[in-house]
C-alpha cells in the first residue's frame, strides 16, 4: 500500500509540474493558487484513503468528492456551510464556464485573472489529476497518464500564437519521465534487490544492466525523431527554408479551413507541400473571356517577421453584396473589365481563388463569404471552398511604366506604412544588397524594377530547385541571396523584403500560374501551377504585382509591361506575352488567347511535344531501357555463375584421359605422389562438386554426413537410376573417395561422360518447374550466396560487437571502481 | 616396449592377392559351421587381425560358442578354452606358481591364459574377481604372478561369450573389463534357410570335428603385419575422434568412448577395408564398426534408459548428426531431412534379444 500511496504523490506532483505550461497563458501567477488547493486536497484525500488500506475504488470516488468540495470552496456560491455544493453552486460552476469561454473567445493571451479562467484552470487541472491518478495508480499503467497531461500543453501551445518556450515543454515531459521511472523503479522493487553480478545492490540512481537495452532505445528513438523529418520531402523545406514558410504561426495545420480563426492558415506550407507532390493534379478550373489573364489569386501574406513573410488575419470583411466597381483609372493605366467562372475540384481553404479585382461576385452565400479590401482575398470564417462554383465580374488593371514611375512618395500617414516595416534587427546583407540594387534609381518604379530584374536577369545565375540547401549564415534569406537556388516562394518573399528594405510597401501573394490555356479560354489548373508572387504599393495606383521567379523555370507565367522578362528583350513590351517555354504548346490554333496565336507560330501549332518533351521521354526510355537491363543481368547472374561453374568443372573432370599410373589396389606403402596424382584428385573433386550441385539443383536431399559411397548409392537409389547413369554415379563416387581417402587416387578415367550421363537421367526426372529453376535460379548458387551473406553478416556482427565491447570495457567507469586488482578479472585474462 | 618386440616378431607382409586368398579360406572354412552369418564372421576375423579381442553376446542356442571354437580351429595354433563357472579361481586363468620340491623352488605353472587363442565360454558366469585376472592379459598381453612377468604370444586373442546381462546368474562385467574387448557382437538368429542348411549339416555330426585349420600363427602375423601398412587419410582420423568426442559430449550419454576405443576402432578399421580389398580406410568402415566397437563401452544416462533408447540407437543417432571432415571448400549445404530415429541398419546388429 506505501508503493501505491507514493505513486500518488509522484503523481500528484506530475500533474501540478505539467500544469506549469499554463503560466505561459495567464498574465499572473494567481491561478497556479487554486490549482494546488484543488490538487493538494484531493491527493490528500487519496493518500489518506490509501493509506487505511480502503477498497480499491474508494479513492477515486474520494478524490471526485474532494474535486467537488475544493471547487466549491474555492468558486462555489450558495454552498451548505461553505464546501457542500447544492445545485445553485453547479448553476454557477456554468456561468463560470461561460464566462471562461467568453473570455477566451474575446481576449488574446496572455489573458488577466478572470474568475472564470481561474476557476476554468482549477477545474482542468482537477480533472486532469483524477485521470493521471486513475491511469498510474489504480491501472498501473502510467504511460497512458501522459495523454492528460499533454492535453494541458496543448492548451498552452494552441491559445499562444507564437511557439511557447522550451521550458514547457521540459517541464510536461519531466512529468511524464518522473512518473514512468517511479512507477517503474517500483515494479523493480517489487520483485526484490537489485544487485550486479558481483553480488553488491544497486541503488536506485544506478543504471542496471537492463539500462542499456533503454539506452539503446532511446538513442534509437532520438536519431529516428531527427532523421525521419529528413527523409520525407515535404518537411525537408519546413526545417530548412524556414524565411519562406513562416513556420511558427501557431498550430494550425495548412488545412485548417473552416475554424473560427481566419487568416492563421499558413499559406506558405499549403503551397511548399502541395507542389512537393508527386502527383500531378487538377485544383481548379478557370473559365474566363479574358484574352491575357494575370494569374489567380487566393491570399496573400503581409507581414514580415525575422523568420520570413507570414500571413495575418483578414481585415474587415466587405459583404459581398457591397462590392463596388473599381474608381477610374489614373493616367496611364487601364482598367479592363471581365467575367470569370470558376470551379473547384480539389481545393479545401477558407478562401478562394479569384481574378484582382472583383467587383461582382454570384454563387455564393453572401452570409458565409466575404472580401477583405486590404488584402483583396474573398475569405470565410464559416465555410469552406469544397466543390464550389461561382461566377463573378473583376477589372484587370493593366499599368504602364511610364505612369508607374509617376507615383508620389508614401504619406506618412497611410495604412500602408505597415507594409514597409522589417524585422528588427535588420539583416546587413539584405540591406546593403537592395542599396547596391537600387543605387543610381531615382525614382519608386525603377528601383524596383532594379530588384525584379537582379532575380529574373539569366545573367545573375538564379536557379528554380524545390529542394534547397540550407547556407550556414543564420538566416534563410542570406542563404538564398547567396546559393540562389530556390523556388517561387522564395523568390517571391526575397523580392517582397529587398523591396521593403529599399523602403517601399511589399508583401507575398499566393496564387496559381494561367497553366495550360485550352483554346476556348478555360484554364484547368493543377498543384503544380500553385504560385507566388510579390505585390508592391505604388502610391496613387495600388498594389501592382511583379513576380520574380524567373519566367523559363514555371509553366504558365505572365510577364508584363511593367515588368517584363529581361531575358526576352526582343519581345513587344507593351503586349502582355506569355511564356510557355517550359509548358506544351497548345494545340491546334483558333485560340482565343493571341499570346498562344504568337507562339503558336514557333512550331506551326501541330508539333504536340516540344523538343523538351522529346528529349524527356528518351530519357524516360532510356531510364525504363536501363532499368530492365539491370534487371535482367541480376536475374540471369546466379544461371551464369552456375554455367561457369559446370563448365569448368566438366572441363578440369575431362582434362587428362591416359597416363594410365599402376592402379595399386594392394599395399605396399609406396607413396604415389607428383603432377598427375594431384591432378587426378582435383579431376575427382571438381566432378564431385559438380554432382553434388547438380542434385541441389534437381532437389535431391544432400547429407554432409554420408560418404560419397552412400550419397552415390542413395541418388541411385532415391531416383531409380538406369545402368548407365547408376554406373556414372557409382563411378564418380569411388573417384571422390579414392581422392579423398587413398593414398592415390583413381587415374585414367575420363568422369565428364559419367557426369553428363548423371545429369541427364537427374533433369529427366524433375517436374518442368524443378528444371526451370535449375536452369534459371540454381538452387546451389543461390544456397552458397545465401550461406555466404549470413556467414559475412554474422562475423561482421561479432567482429563489431568484439570492438565495441573492447571499447566499452575501456571506458567503462565501473573499471576504476572495482575493489579486484584488474589482473585478475577474469575478462583480462 | 612389447609393441614393439612383436611388430619386429610380425614378419614380412603379404601381397593383396595372397591377403585375400588367406583371408577367404578362413572366413569359407568357418562358414562351413557358421550358415549365413558372412558379416559376423568376418568382422571376427577383423577383430583377431586388429589385434583385439571379441566379446560375442546372445542368448543361448544361436551359435556363439561355435564362432569361437571354429575361428580357433581354423587357425593352426594354441587354443584354450576356459568355462567360467561362479567357483573358477583367477589363478586357474592366469597360472599359479607351485613348490617343486626337486628343485627346492616355485615354478610357474602356466594358466590357460598362455595361448594363441583363448576361448572364454559364458564369461560373465564368473565372479567379477576371476573377470578382473583378464584385465592385465588382454591389455597387456603379459602376465604377471608372483612379481614374475611373462609374455604371452602373438597373435593373441580372447573370444569371450557372454549372455546378455539380464540373465540369471551372471555377473555383469566391469566397465574397464568391457573397455578390453575390441568388438562386442551378437550372432543373431540365423535366416530360415540358413537354419534348414544347418539342420542338414548338422544332423549326423558335428561339422566341427572335420574342420582342417588353414592358416597358422606365423601366417596370422604376416596377416596382421599386412593390414598395419592400410593408409589412414588424415580426415579418416579425425573422423574417428570426431566420432569418440560425440559420444562423450552427447546428452544421451553418461560414460563415452575412451581413447583406447578410438585406437581400437581404426586397428579395425583397417583390417575392414583390407579385407575388402582396400588398401585404404572410409568413414564408412569406421561407421559400420561404430555400434560394435562402441556400443558396449558407453553408459546411456538413466533418462535415455527410461527412454528405452539403446545404446546402439544413440550411437546410430550420433553417425547420422556427425559431418564429414573435409580438408577443402566444401558446398555449404545440408539440405536432408533427418529421420527422428534412427532405425540401426547395420550388419553386425542382429542380435537376438
Amino acid at each position: 500500500m506505501t508503493q501505491r500511496r507514493h505513486i500518488t504523490l509522484v503523481a500528484a506532483g506530475a500533474t501540478i509540474l505539467a500544469a506549469l505550461p499554463l503560466a505561459t497563458v495567464f498574465e499572473r501567477w494567481t491561478w497556479i493558487v487554486g490549482v494546488i488547493i484543488t490538487v493538494g486536497l484531493m491527493t490528500g484525500v487519496a493518500v489518506l484513503l490509501r493509506t487505511v488500506r480502503a477498497p480499491m475504488w474508494a479513492p477515486t470516488v474520494g478524490m471526485f468528492v474532494t474535486y467537488a468540495v475544493a471547487l466549491t470552496l474555492i468558486f462555489g456560491n450558495n454552498a451548505l456551510l461553505g464546501v457542500i455544493p447544492t445545485p445553485a453552486t453547479f448553476t454557477g460552476f456554468n456561468s463560470l464556464l461561460e464566462e471562461a469561454g467568453i473570455a477566451i473567445r474575446d481576449s488574446g493571451v496572455p489573458v488577466d485573472d478572470e474568475r472564470g479562467l481561474l476557476f476554468l484552470a482549477a477545474f482542468g487541472i482537477g480533472a486532469v489529476l483524477i485521470s493521471v491518478d486513475i491511469a498510474a495508480v489504480v491501472a498501473r499503467r502510467p504511460a497512458i497518464a501522459g495523454l492528460p497531461m499533454v492535453a494541458i500543453y496543448i492548451v498552452a501551445v494552441g491559445t499562444n500564437s507564437e511557439s511557447v518556450n522550451f521550458l514547457s515543454f521540459i517541464a510536461t515531459a519531466a512529468a511524464f519521465l518522473w512518473l514512468l521511472a517511479t512507477d517503474n523503479v517500483d515494479r523493480v522493487r517489487r520483485f526484490g534487490r537489485r544487485f550486479t553480478g558481483d553480488g553488491r545492490d544497486v541503488d536506485v540512481w544506478e543504471p542496471s544492466p537492463l539500462a542499456a537495452a533503454g539506452r539503446r532505445l532511446a538513442v534509437i528513438g532520438v536519431i529516428g525523431a531527427v532523421l525521419l523529418p529528413m527523409a520525407l520531402p515535404g518537411m525537408t523545406t519546413g526545417l530548412l527554408d524556414r524565411f519562406g514558410s513562416g513556420v511558427g504561426t501557431g498550430g494550425n495545420g495548412p488545412g485548417n479551413g473552416g475554424g473560427g480563426r481566419s487568416g492563421q492558415v499558413n499559406l506558405f506550407s499549403i503551397l511548399s507541400g502541395t507542389l512537393e507532390r508527386d502527383k500531378i493534379y487538377n485544383m481548379i478550373k478557370v473559365t474566363t473571356n479574358d484574352p491575357a489573364p494575370f494569374y489567380v489569386r487566393f491570399g496573400v501574406a503581409e507581414d514580415l517577421r525575422a523568420n520570413g513573410f507570414v500571413n495575418r488575419a483578414w481585415g474587415t470583411g466587405t459583404p459581398l453584396n457591397d462590392l463596388k466597381p473599381l474608381p477610374a483609372a489614373p493616367a496611364g493605366v487601364k482598367n479592363l473589365n471581365f467575367h470569370a467562372a470558376v470551379e473547384i475540384i480539389t481545393f479545401d481553404a477558407s478562401f478562394l481563388p479569384i481574378f484582382e479585382t472583383p467587383t461582382k461576385v454570384e454563387g455564393l452565400d453572401a452570409r458565409q463569404w466575404q472580401f477583405d479590401r486590404r488584402s483583396n482575398v474573398l475569405y470565410s470564417t464559416r465555410t469552406s471552398s469544397k466543390n464550389k462554383r461561382y461566377e463573378f465580374d473583376y477589372t484587370r488593371q493593366e499599368f504602364t511604366p511610364e505612369a508607374l514611375r509617376t507615383a508620389a512618395a508614401l504619406p506618412e500617414n497611410s495604412p500602408q506604412q505597415a507594409f514597409r516595416t522589417l524585422p528588427q534587427p535588420e539583416l546587413g546583407p539584405v540591406k546593403e544588397k537592395a542599396a547596391e540594387l537600387t543605387a543610381g534609381k531615382t525614382n519608386q518604379y525603377d528601383k524596383v524594377r532594379a530588384i525584379f530584374e537582379y532575380f529574373t536577369n539569366g545573367k545573375n545565375g538564379f536557379e528554380y530547385t524545390t529542394q534547397t540547401t540550407a547556407g550556414n549564415s543564420g538566416s534563410a534569406i542570406v542563404d538564398f541571396l547567396t546559393n540562389k537556388k530556390g523556388y517561387c516562394e522564395q523568390y517571391a518573399a526575397a523580392m517582397g523584403w529587398l523591396v521593403r528594405a529599399a523602403g517601399f510597401p511589399a508583401r507575398v501573394a499566393f496564387g496559381f500560374t494561367r497553366g495550360n490555356s485550352t483554346n476556348t479560354g478555360t484554364y484547368t489548373l493543377q498543384n503544380k501551377n500553385l504560385h507566388a508572387w510579390t505585390e508592391v504599393y505604388f502610391e496613387g495606383f495600388g498594389w501592382v504585382p511583379f513576380d520574380a521567379t524567373p519566367a523559363s523555370f514555371v509553366e504558365g507565367t505572365v510577364p508584363s509591361a511593367w515588368a517584363p522578362d529581361p531575358n526576352q528583350a526582343s519581345q513587344p513590351a507593351t503586349a502582355p506575352g506569355e511564356n510557355g517555354a517550359a509548358g506544351p504548346a497548345p494545340g491546334p490554333s483558333g485560340s482565343a488567347a493571341t499570346g498562344d496565336q504568337r507562339f503558336g507560330e514557333g512550331d506551326d501549332g501541330a508539333a504536340t511535344t516540344t523538343p523538351e518533351q522529346l528529349q524527356e521521354k528518351s530519357n524516360w526510355l532510356v531510364y525504363v531501357l536501363i532499368a530492365v537491363a539491370v534487371a535482367l543481368i541480376v536475374l540471369v547472374l546466379p544461371a551464369v555463375r552456375r554455367a561457369i561453374d559446370r563448365r569448368r568443372r566438366w572441363r578440369s573432370a575431362a582434362a587428362t584421359v591416359g597416363s594410365p599410373s599402376a592402379a595399386r589396389v594392394d599395399s605396399g606403402g609406396i607413396e604415389v605422389s607428383g603432377t598427375p596424382g594431384r591432378r587426378s584428385r582435383r579431376e575427382a573433386h571438381a566432378a564431385w562438386d559438380e554432382l553434388i550441385d547438380t542434385m541441389i539443383d534437381y532437389r535431391v536431399p544432400v547429407d554432409a554426413t554420408e560418404t560419397p559411397r552412400v550419397t552415390a548409392a542413395r541418388l541411385i537409389r532415391e531416383r531409380s537410376l538406369a545402368t548407365t547413369a547408376a554406373d556414372g554415379a557409382t563411378l564418380l563416387g569411388r573417384a571422390e573417395e579414392r581422392a579423398r581417402y587413398a593414398r592415390e587416387p583413381l587415374t585414367g578415367t575420363d568422369l565428364a561422360p559419367a557426369l553428363r550421363e548423371v545429369r541427364s537421367a537427374l533433369r529427366g526426372r524433375v517436374s518442368t518447374r524443378t528444371r526451370l529453376m535449375a536452369t534459371f535460379f540454381p538452387p546451389s548458387v543461390i544456397m552458397r550466396w545465401r550461406a555466404r551473406t549470413s556467414t559475412g553478416y554474422t562475423s561482421a556482427v561479432n567482429a563489431v560487437a568484439v570492438r565495441r565491447d573492447a571499447a566499452l570495457r575501456t571506458v567503462n567507469p565501473r573499471r576504476l571502481l572495482s575493489r579486484r586488482p584488474a589482473d585478475k578479472r577474469p575478462g583480462s585474462r | 616396449m612389447t609393441t614393439q618386440r612383436m611388430y619386429d616378431d610380425l614378419g614380412s607382409p603379404l601381397t593383396a592377392a595372397e591377403f585375400r586368398s588367406i583371408t577367404d579360406a578362413v572366413v569359407g572354412n568357418i562358414e562351413q559351421v557358421i550358415e549365413g552369418k558372412t558379416a559376423t564372421v568376418r568382422l571376427a576375423l577383423a577383430v583377431m587381425l586388429a589385434e583385439g579381442h571379441l566379446l560375442i553376446e546372445d542368448v543361448p542356442g544361436v551359435g556363439k560358442t561355435k564362432l569361437a571354437k571354429a575361428l580357433a580351429r581354423s587357425i593352426d595354433c594354441s587354443v584354450r578354452r576356459i568355462q567360467f563357472t561362479p567357483d573358477l579361481l583367477p589363478s586357474d586363468v592366469t597360472g599359479v606358481s607351485v613348490y617343486n620340491q626337486e628343485s627346492r623352488d616355485f615354478e610357474f605353472k602356466p594358466g590357460a591364459v598362455f595361448a594363441n587363442i583363448v576361448v572364454g565360454d559364458e564369461i560373465n558366469r564368473a565372479s567379477p574377481k576371476t573377470q578382473s585376472a583378464l584385465l592385465e592379459c588382454m591389455e597387456e598381453r603379459q602376465v604377471t604372478v608372483d612379481g614374475v612377468t611373462y609374455p604371452l604370444q602373438t597373435p593373441f586373442m580372447v573370444i569371450a561369450t557372454q549372455n546378455p546381462i539380464e540373465m540369471e546368474g551372471t555377473y555383469p562385467l566391469p566397465e574397464a573389463q568391457r573397455d578390453r574387448f575390441t568388438a562386442r557382437i551378437a550372432m543373431g538368429y540365423p535366416d530360415p534357410a540358413a537354419e534348414l542348411a544347418m539342420l542338414d549339416a548338422h544332423g549326423a555330426h558335428d561339422p566341427l570335428q572335420d574342420m582342417r585349420p588353414v592358416a597358422d600363427a606365423t601366417i596370422v602375423r604376416r596377416l596382421i603385419a599386412t593390414v598395419r601398412d592400410v593408409h589412414v587419410a588424415d580426415m579418416v582420423k579425425q573422423y574417428a575422434v570426431g566420432l569418440v568426442t560425440a559420444t562423450r559430449e552427447a546428452p544421451d550419454l553418461r560414460l563415452g568412448a575412451s581413447p583406447r576405443s578410438t585406437l581400437q576402432m581404426l586397428r579395425t578399421a583397417r583390417v575392414v577395408a583390407a579385407l575388402d580389398g582396400r588398401d585404404y580406410v572410409l568413414p564408412d568402415d569406421l561407421q559400420s564398426l561404430a555400434v560394435p566397437v562402441l556400443a558396449h563401452r558407453i553408459i546411456p544416462t538413466a533418462e535415455a534408459q527410461l527412454a528405452r533408447r539403446t545404446t546402439d540407437q544413440i550411437l546410430a543417432d550420433i553417425i547420422t548428426r556427425l559431418p564429414l571432415p573435409t580438408d577443402r571448400q566444401r558446398s555449404p549445404y545440408d539440405t536432408r531431412q533427418r529421420p527422428q530415429q534412427a532405425n540401426p541398419t547395420n550388419p553386425y546388429d542382429r542380435r537376438g534379444y
